[in-house]
């Protein structure tokens, strides 16, 4: 309850705090990363699947958003939602399958299913342009907007881990076998994290287009993929408050250093190298950022008596 | 495109020199799986030392083919030992989880690809035309041979024969298909790990390197070359990761199905058909058709 | 209650168990004993689901339990613990044992997507709410998990680890984590409890204390218990009922003494006359 509070007034701080528009944009940005790490901390951190091909929900979303919002003049709103749920639709259609893969071998199979998506956009040229990016959406995304889809979702999102499900998906995580000896249908399990990780990737991506004005297939390749997880992992997998910081910081460094860009990218490869070297279990390891404070006040009422 | 026999064998000739290519780099793909359980992603930033290594030996300091080539391979191979002492190393002592190493090795190879962005630019080199024969041969009925061709095919026959060879006939060779095996057993039979690590990490890089010469020549040299070597990995994936006999074999598979693809369907299909190949075969069988089976203990 | 009909297990070339059959009574407290080696957790893994065997049947209250799958065999109210501990080790030991009691199917093995479990086949629901009360919070949540999460501590208090509910279940001492597997299986509620090696690596003194409390659940949540063992010791001194498991192969079934006494079953232990001059 504390915890959704605080949420809400940081919400509140972000969207109405008075900025310019260059600060605005760095907000929306993060907000949006935010939004799909936690699809992908939700997978990953918390279900223990890997995947290197997240990317494409994203841009399942921002191209059912684009093309329902400028083809067929339908209100951002309800495409925003439509976005989400077809990356939910192809999510499901794709799972049935693959989700029985354990181990590297989904993430290898994920890598195909990205690629095999975005290549599908980019080669289906009647209806979405194809290459050459899909340009004059209307820019819908404001920073509110982008905020209260956050603070929603994060919301949501910790509430569930403290639920029935959040412990279905950490007990498949933690141990598959001991899981379905305990009346979890495991494949079942696996299928509703990859569900809900596909809706906050295409809701990210819908906010996306709805920033950028612009899409192209190219924004949503393997790069982009390998960026999700490796925010996860740096946050810290199992911690959500680990993931929305890192994801967070990742977004303020690169924005940072927009004025060298062509060592943008360089910094990003050797960030990714020294976190793996000296800090693999990433941010906040497997806590949440609250469990430090109540380590410290148990400390010290340790301490006291 | 219409089917005609001429296109069959122009598109079979073209996949197979292509998968040769492919070959070169999944068998070292499949050879440090083999050791380490993990994807190097990083093996494409090998592949473009390698390429420029070569480029800037013939153009700048002017040695001769063979000498720019031998140092290529060599570069390269040095690299990725580099690379396995200062990033994997550390990694795999601290912890057993490979995907740690995987995405340390797709920083990896951001860092280089980027680096040499940074250095020479993101524009095409081409090396030069005397560097390989350019002739073409016809067959009959239209159908051509480019000497590259040949020469890559012969290559990589060469270079997979040998490797073939060290590892069946030499001390180390063994000792790397012990590790292969079992890499904690063979450390406690007295095989020095860490040297078997980084000579598979060199022989890895020099076989890159030469996909990489070739691969300038096919399609010239840029920094983000090292990107095809996704598809070797697909073709090592293919095959069975791990399994050297089967990164040949998908490598091939994957040449033909590009080339064949390419030839009678649209070149935009190429790389759709490469990864629902890739999808489908993981579904038929993980372990692809050479790779060993793993289950657990309960 | 249980019963194997002539259960073949194959694993390649090696035949796990040959032709096991037997039949265990309700409310019964049974142990199997073997060497090791013997293909007694792979009778377990039958049972639960894990394997299903090459041939043979599984009968569960009569019904025909071999087709099923693991969740579906353990929604019928059976529960099991492993030899080499499954717990999850990140979680606390509270969480441990929430996981478990959250999925409390008896007879019954269907759930809708969000795992609302279906009202009318479930006795005794403690955690019902839908996937929208949990992201919200609201309705039913609140008061659900707090039930949960007090059911759980009493459980945790009968083990003996009330006081070490808040902390990581990998950091527990090894007798413990035993302990809190048998926790886990219990918050199942289940009819039939299988206890894969519970003594395993515990030193005599730990061994004591669960034999009474393999003898205490038994009497105080009036299940029916399926031991393994290879320490002849433990069963015999709690199990009125035992079998004995050797090469995959069932060779002697009796109470206590009469297995002590059987020849073939201190062949087994002790090793034939013809094995003892290799």
């Amino acid at each position: 309850m504390k915890r959704n509070i605080f949420l809400i007034a940081v919400g509140i701080a972000l969207a109405f705090w008075p900025m310019g528009g260059y600060q605005e944009g760095i907000i929306i940005l993060m907000c949006i990363n935010c939004i799909a790490a936690m699809g992908v901390s939700i997978l990953t951190g918390f279900t223990g699947i890997f995947t290197l091909g997240h990317a494409a929900y994203m841009a399942l979303g921002a191209y059912t958003t684009a093309i329902l919002t400028v083809r067929y003049e339908i209100h951002y709103i309800p495409a925003i939602i439509a976005g989400g749920l077809i990356a939910v639709l192809v999510a499901w259609l794709i799972g049935v399958p693959t989700l029985k893969l354990t181990g590297d071998y989904y993430a290898i199979a994920s890598i195909g299913l990205g690629e095999a998506i975005r290549l599908i956009i980019e080669n289906w040229q009647s209806f979405t342009r194809g290459s050459r990016g899909f340009p004059g959406i209307d820019p819908y995304t404001t920073r509110f907007l982008a905020v209260f889809i956050f603070i929603m979702l994060a919301i949501f999102t910790f509430n569930m881990l403290e639920s029935n499900l959040g412990r279905e998906l950490k007990a498949s995580r933690d141990d598959i076998i001991a899981a379905s000896l305990l009346g979890f249908n495991t494949p079942r399990t696996r299928m509703k994290a990859l569900i809900i990780s596909a809706f906050y990737c295409g809701i990210a991506g819908s906010l996306l287009g709805g920033y950028m004005s612009f899409i192209q297939p190219s924004m949503f390749d393997m790069m982009k993929s390998t960026e999700l997880t490796a925010i996860v992992v740096f946050g810290g997998l199992g911690s959500m408050s680990g993931t929305i910081l890192g994801s967070a910081a990742i977004t303020l460094i690169m924005e940072y250093f927009r004025d060298i860009s062509q060592y943008r990218m360089l910094i990003y490869g050797l960030l990714l190298v020294i976190i793996m070297v000296f800090r693999p279990e990433g941010l906040m390891g497997s806590r949440e950022i609250w469990d430090l404070f109540k380590l410290k006040i148990r400390r010290r009422v340790k301490n006291n008596a | 495109m219409a089917f005609t026999f001429t296109t069959l064998i122009q598109q079979i000739i073209n996949g197979l020199s292509l998968g040769s290519v492919y070959a070169l780099i999944a068998v070292g793909y499949s050879l440090v799986y083999s050791i380490l359980l993990f994807s190097n992603f990083a093996h494409g930033g090998f592949l473009v030392v390698g390429g420029y290594a070569c480029y800037y030996l013939l153009t700048q300091w002017g040695y001769g083919v063979s000498i720019s080539m031998l140092g290529a391979l060599l570069a390269s191979g040095l690299v990725a030992v580099v690379t396995e002492r200062l990033a994997y190393k550390p990694i795999r002592e601290r912890t057993p989880i490979t995907l740690y190493l995987l995405i340390a090795s797709m920083g990896v190879n951001i860092v280089i690809e980027n680096l040499f962005v940074v250095t020479v630019g993101g524009r095409l080199h081409a090396l030069p035309r005397s560097t390989f024969p350019t002739g073409t041969f016809n067959l009959f009925g239209g159908v051509t041979i480019s000497a590259s061709d040949v020469l890559s095919l012969i290559t990589a026959i060469i270079f997979l024969s040998a490797l073939q060879l060290f590892l069946s006939r030499t001390r180390w060779g063994l000792a790397i298909r012990a590790a292969a095996c079992d890499i904690k057993t063979a450390g406690l039979m007295g095989v020095n790990v860490t040297f078997l690590i980084s000579l598979v990490f060199f022989v890895a890089g020099v076989l890159a390197a030469v996909g990489g010469i070739f691969l300038s020549v096919r399609y010239s040299l840029y920094p983000q070359l090292g990107n095809i070597t996704t598809k070797a990995f697909v073709a090592a994936v293919i095959g069975g990761l791990g399994s050297l006999p089967g990164a040949v074999v998908g490598s091939l598979i994957l040449g033909l199905a590009e080339m064949l693809t390419a030839g009678f369907i649209s070149s935009q299909m190429r790389d759709l058909v490469v990864y629902s190949l890739l999808v489908i075969m993981l579904l038929i069988s993980p372990s692809g058709f050479f790779g060993k089976k793993i289950s657990e203990k309960i | 209650m249980l019963e194997l009909s002539h259960v073949y297990m194959k694993f390649g070339g090696v035949m796990a168990l040959d032709d096991v059959s037997f039949k265990i009574q309700d409310k019964s407290l049974t142990g199997i004993i073997g060497p090791n080696g013997a293909g007694k957790t792979t009778i377990f893994n039958i049972i639960s689901g894990v394997y299903s065997p090459t041939s043979g049947r599984v009968y569960y209250q009569e019904r025909d339990i071999t087709p099923l799958k693991a969740y579906q065999i353990n929604r019928l109210g059976i529960a099991r613990t492993f030899q080499n501990l499954r717990l999850f080790q990140r979680s606390s030991v509270l969480e441990n044992v929430m996981t478990a009691a959250q999925n409390r199917y008896i007879n019954s093995y269907s759930e809708t997507f969000w795992g609302d479990i279906k009202p009318a086949t479930v006795r005794e629901p403690r955690s019902k709410y839908t996937f929208w009360e949990a992201i919200s919070h609201l309705g039913r949540w609140k008061n659900s998990e707090q039930k949960l999460r007090s059911t759980c501590l009493d459980l945790l208090k009968r083990v003996g680890l009330a006081d070490r509910a808040e902390q990581a279940a990998g950091t527990l001492p090894y007798g413990m984590q035993r302990r809190l597997e048998i926790a886990r299986a219990l918050a199942l509620s289940p009819e039939l409890l299988l206890l894969d090696e519970p003594a395993a690596g515990m030193n005599p003194e730990e061994v004591f204390e669960l034999n009474d409390l393999i003898t205490g659940i038994h009497k105080y949540f009036d299940l029916t218990i399926l031991v393994i063992e290879h320490h002849m010791d433990l069963i015999m001194k709690i199990c009125p009922h035992v079998i004995c498991i050797d090469f995959g192969a069932k060779i002697a079934e009796g109470t206590g003494s009469e297995i002590q006494n059987n020849p073939k079953v201190l062949a087994a232990y002790l090793g034939t006359e013809d094995e003892e001059e290799f």
